[in-house]
């Protein structure tokens, strides 16, 4: 179980804990890049934001530290909370209310780090796509932990195999 | 100049600008990434992995390929049948 979770916290750590090391820095750069690139090319603001797109966050909750970090700058970033970036860009909640003077005003001050197409589905696709493979390591890092380290393909090969021999048997 | 604005010059801030036209090259590192987890999950170590990598690589994008012609073949002759 501790694998798993290193795994989650950080792409690799989880096989870098049971001894894969190489695999575990295999896991890091092929998870890590999809996850950066995208949010280098989308920025935090609107990517990492559970309030604009629930289940891309959901997907990109598969790696768990660069998720927070990311949520965290969001937060921060522009003196706007994600919270509000979401309000302002939907056009809904107290934003709505606002005169269009100050709906403008508000406005001028996150277009900066908003991303639009095909920037944005640049993005959001890396991002999701990192997350959901980092799921794949994380349970990859469990059963490495519960049989040896051999990946699940072998242990069932094995498995079949021993069946094998006590049916014969 | 605030460090909130200085900041806001770097990546992972202020989002990047890509050409509308590179939209479906940037498909080619992501197939590889997800044709290299995939197979590093399969593996004991890391020996014979990147030729592994490679095959699944190639299988992701000619399937993709083969996806994406059928589907136009589809959409044309929908418009061939029922115009």
């Amino acid at each position: 179980m501790q694998a798993g979770i290193l795994a989650w916290i950080l792409p690799g750590a989880g096989h870098y804990w049971l001894g894969h090391k190489k695999l575990a820095a295999v896991f890091f750069a092929a998870i890590s890049l999809p996850y950066l690139t995208g949010a280098a090319i989308g920025g935090v603001k609107t990517t990492l934001n559970p309030f604009l797109n629930h289940w891309l966050f959901l997907a990109e909750l598969g790696v768990g530290s660069y998720t927070a970090a990311g949520f965290f700058l969001a937060n921060s970033v522009g003196g706007i909370d994600a919270r509000e970036t979401a309000a302002i860009i939907r056009r809904t909640g107290a934003f709505s209310a606002l005169s269009p003077e100050r709906q403008n005003a508000r406005e001028s001050q996150i277009v900066r780090y908003v991303s639009y197409y095909p920037s944005a589905d640049v993005a959001q696709i890396y991002l999701a796509v990192a997350g959901l493979l980092n799921l794949l390591a994380i349970l990859d890092a469990i059963a490495r932990a519960q049989t040896g380290g051999e990946p699940v393909f072998y242990h069932e090969l094995a498995t079949a195999a021993a069946r094998r021999a006590e049916g014969a048997a | 100049m605030s460090g909130w604005e200085l900041l806001a010059q770097v990546p992972f801030v202020h989002p990047l600008t890509i050409p509308p036209g590179a939209r479906m090259w940037f498909f080619l590192p992501l197939a590889f990434c997800v044709a290299v987890v995939y197979r590093a999950t399969r593996a004991r170590s890391t020996e014979g992995l990147l030729r592994g990598a490679l095959i699944t690589f190639l299988n992701i994008v000619v399937g993709m390929a083969a996806i994406a012609i059928a589907a136009y073949g589809l959409h044309q002759a929908v418009l061939y049948f029922w115009p």
